[in-house]
């Protein structure tokens, strides 16, 4: 399984390209690291124009974050992570620097309360 | 990273007092951690009125790199608030926070796999500041 969440700023990222990366991130998943396609999803969260900042302005950019499988080594991670990343950056025209891409263990939680 | 995110009930702190809030935190974080600026991402997420998950009705849910030591995700939970309260005149009382945090080597910026906090190069500072 993975769980893909997409964090993009209102007005930036248009609906034909949020269909082109939903196949993109499925069929990196896939290639990547082997999970079926049915076992991957893909959520959106758009931050509305003026709630967003980065750097203390209004932020442009973007973010994916992922759940995957526990026991991925970190060059596999990383070999993910970058994928996601150069496929983002070619569909979106969105820099290396307007976006945040993660990918975390399936059994990890943040907080520890 | 990091993300900072307040949870607020909805039309409750206005777009002036969201950029003020915004830029508090960016200094407070890279006055503390010496991140470049625009790797401080803040968020405000409106909720309806008594919807809140959380345990007040205002709440900063952050998420940073682990590695620091508690004293100092202390220090900048109680300075995110204190700036938030400072320029909402939301009484002290109605919001908390937390701050969670996962492994640098899980994500990546500006290109960049993130560092360890401590462990930023030069080269790496470069790299990520050069856009």
């Amino acid at each position: 399984m993975i769980a893909f969440n997409c964090t993009i700023q209102e007005g930036v990222i248009p609906e034909e390209q949020r269909e082109i990366i939903n196949q993109r991130l499925v069929q990196i998943g896939a290639a990547i690291l082997g999970v079926p396609p049915d076992d991957i999803s893909v959520d959106y969260e758009v931050i509305p124009h003026g709630f967003g900042f980065r750097g203390g302005e209004l932020s442009t950019s973007s973010s994916v974050r992922s759940v995957i499988p526990d026991g991925f080594t970190q060059e596999k991670r990383v070999e993910f992570m970058t994928a996601v990343q150069d496929m983002w950056i070619e569909v979106t025209g969105q820099t290396t620097a307007e976006l945040v891409v993660g990918a975390a263990d399936a059994s990890f939680r943040p907080h520890r309360d | 990273m990091p993300i900072y995110r307040f949870k607020v009930p909805t039309d409750s702190v206005p777009f002036e007092q969201r950029e003020q809030i915004a830029v508090d935190v960016t200094d407070i974080h890279c006055g503390s951690t010496l991140a470049p600026r625009h790797f401080v991402h803040v968020m405000f997420d409106e909720q309806p009125e008594g919807s809140s998950e959380f345990p007040t009705p205002f709440y900063l849910d952050a998420y940073n790199r682990a590695g620091r030591p508690q004293e100092v995700k202390d220090k900048l939970l109680e300075d995110f608030i204190n700036a938030f309260v400072r320029h909402t005149g939301v009484p002290r009382e109605q919001i908390s926070g937390r701050i969670g945090e996962g492994p640098a080597s899980w994500a990546m910026e500006g290109g960049q796999v993130l560092p360890e906090p401590g462990q930023e190069t030069a080269g790496w500072y470069a790299e990520v500041t050069a856009d």
